[in-house]
């Protein structure tokens, strides 16, 4: 396993799962189908997190291809292509998790929400369609059209979607310089990250540890209404962290302890649907005060929560470890 | 005013050379891990009570969060004890920057909201919720704004550094 493996692994997981999603969302329509359209958001959320680690593989399968034979032009367009759909992507995810938390309360999402949805996912399978046209146009010249197949460094062409679609692409080193021109921008984000962590503990954190059967005499259900704050948390933390990266990849791909935070976030996503998507959840948002949870909860509880520090913890150790992988690891 | 002579022993102490020099993941990071951990306690347990007490998820019973404080001291104490450390591997660092100071004394304005909350609206056992909230609105918000103060001072220490070590002032 190398980071040009990893890459090739991941990257069928947006391109195939955003149209998963949008076709399920799409079919949801046609009926009305609540059942449906929940699923296709699960998708959506689901989709968002695994596309992290695609993106961030990215960088690494960079290092492995890039010298004489293959197109450096190729590579920037493709990687300007990556840096605009994760937005869209993450936008998409994040709008899910959105309308999955209201439909709790009103048994469907409202209306602006699958509106938002509706924009996002069909921009987003566009934007990642291209994402993955670019890629694979880096080492394959049979798919490309014309002039680019034959020469080695190709100059670009593309179709009327694809220069449309082009204006909006970030140029990858302008990016980068962006992100860390100021050293006052970066502390911001960093304080951000920070600020973002704390209501992830405080929030998901004190849930948790009712679950397990401290602090009995809280009633769970309203504690639940603190999760948003504790997912705005995340978000904020998720968006600081994709900009970091993507301003000094160089910083973070090498570096044990940044895929080994990224597992555990991945954990987390199961950890959750663990909890959501069985009968755990249904058992405990109703226990009153004085009453115990039962068994399987309080080890979801408990491996989120041991989940969330081993977060912190590779994130500080991200930087001691950075030259742990090296480049054709 | 030239930087204290005392900053230079300490650094040329054992222990302060170990916490710099030593590769052993128990080392400095560790112990700045462990700084983190007790922010997120001490912020994040703080934050949560400021919170239900300003609205937000209001349907939570105020009085069992009186047991939060437990948790809050602990990311506290957990935070001094690292905090002395962190300053003994880099005291210079630290003390010639006017931004440590300031972090200080967030903290210590957190600290001492904190308390006051604690005594005064958890304290009273006899006070009826709707009481509990008017006595502890302007505190909570103030917490809020002192514990951010913290935070982004803190993390603005590696930026505005003069000195890295006694004698090696910080480039650019």
């Amino acid at each position: 396993m190398n980071y040009a493996h990893l890459h090739l692994l991941l990257n069928h997981v947006p391109v195939i799962g955003s149209i998963v999603g949008l076709g399920l969302f799409l079919i949801s329509f046609f009926g009305r189908n609540e059942d449906l359209r929940r699923a296709s958001y699960i998708i959506f959320a689901a989709i968002a997190l695994l596309t992290i680690p695609a993106f961030l593989s990215g960088f690494g399968a960079e290092q492995m291809i890039k010298g004489p034979g293959v197109s450096d032009a190729l590579i920037s367009r493709h990687e300007g292509s990556a840096l605009l759909s994760l937005w869209f992507m993450e936008v998409t995810g994040a709008l899910a998790l959105i309308g999955i938390w209201q439909s709790q309360t009103a048994a469907r999402p409202p209306r602006w929400n699958v509106s938002a949805v509706l924009l996002f996912s069909l921009l987003t399978v566009v934007l990642i369609g291209r994402t993955g046209n670019t890629g694979g146009d880096i080492r394959h010249p049979e798919v490309r059209s014309g002039q680019e197949a034959v020469a080695a460094e190709p100059t670009i062409t593309e179709g009327t979607i694809g220069a449309f679609i082009h204006t909006f692409e970030p140029a990858p080193d302008k990016f980068s310089e962006l992100v860390t021109a100021s050293k006052w921008w970066w502390t911001f984000m960093m304080a951000a990250h920070f600020l973002g962590l704390i209501l992830i503990v405080g929030t998901v954190g004190l849930l948790d540890i009712r679950i397990m059967g401290f602090l009995k005499q809280l009633p769970i259900a309203p504690l639940h209404r603190l999760l948003p704050w504790g997912l705005a948390g995340l978000g904020v933390n998720i968006v600081t962290g994709l900009l970091a990266f993507a301003g000094r990849p160089e910083n973070y791909i090498f570096s044990a302890a940044l895929w080994l935070k990224i597992l555990s976030l991945l954990l987390l996503g199961v950890n959750a649907a663990a909890f959501y998507l069985t009968d755990i959840f249904g058992q405990v948002e109703k226990l009153q005060a004085g009453e115990d949870a039962p068994f399987a909860a309080k080890l979801v509880a408990a491996s989120g929560l041991f989940l969330w520090f081993a977060v912190i913890t590779m994130g500080r150790y991200i930087q001691p470890l950075t030259d742990t992988l090296l480049g054709t690891n | 005013m030239a930087v204290p002579e005392i900053f230079n022993t300490i650094e040329q102490s054992g222990i302060s050379r170990w916490l710099r020099e030593s590769q052993s993941i128990f080392g400095f990071y560790f112990i700045l891990l462990f700084h983190t951990i007790g922010m997120s306690l001490v912020v994040g347990a703080n934050a949560v009570v400021d919170l239900r007490i300003l609205g937000v998820a209001s349907d939570i019973p105020l009085q069992p969060l009186k047991r939060l404080f437990a948790i809050m001291w602990t990311g506290l104490g957990i935070n001094v004890a690292t905090g002395v450390l962190l300053l003994t591997a880099y005291p210079t660092k630290a003390l010639t920057n006017p931004d440590f100071y300031v972090k200080l004394s967030f903290i210590g304005l957190a600290v001492f909201t904190m308390y006051r909350m604690n005594v005064r609206v958890f304290g009273d056992a006899s006070l009826s919720e709707a009481a509990m909230v008017t006595k502890g609105k302007v505190m909570a918000m103030w917490s809020l704004v002192f514990w951010t103060g913290a935070v982004g001072s803190g993390r603005l220490l590696s930026e505005t550094a003069r000195y890295f070590f006694y004698g090696h002032p910080a480039g650019g």
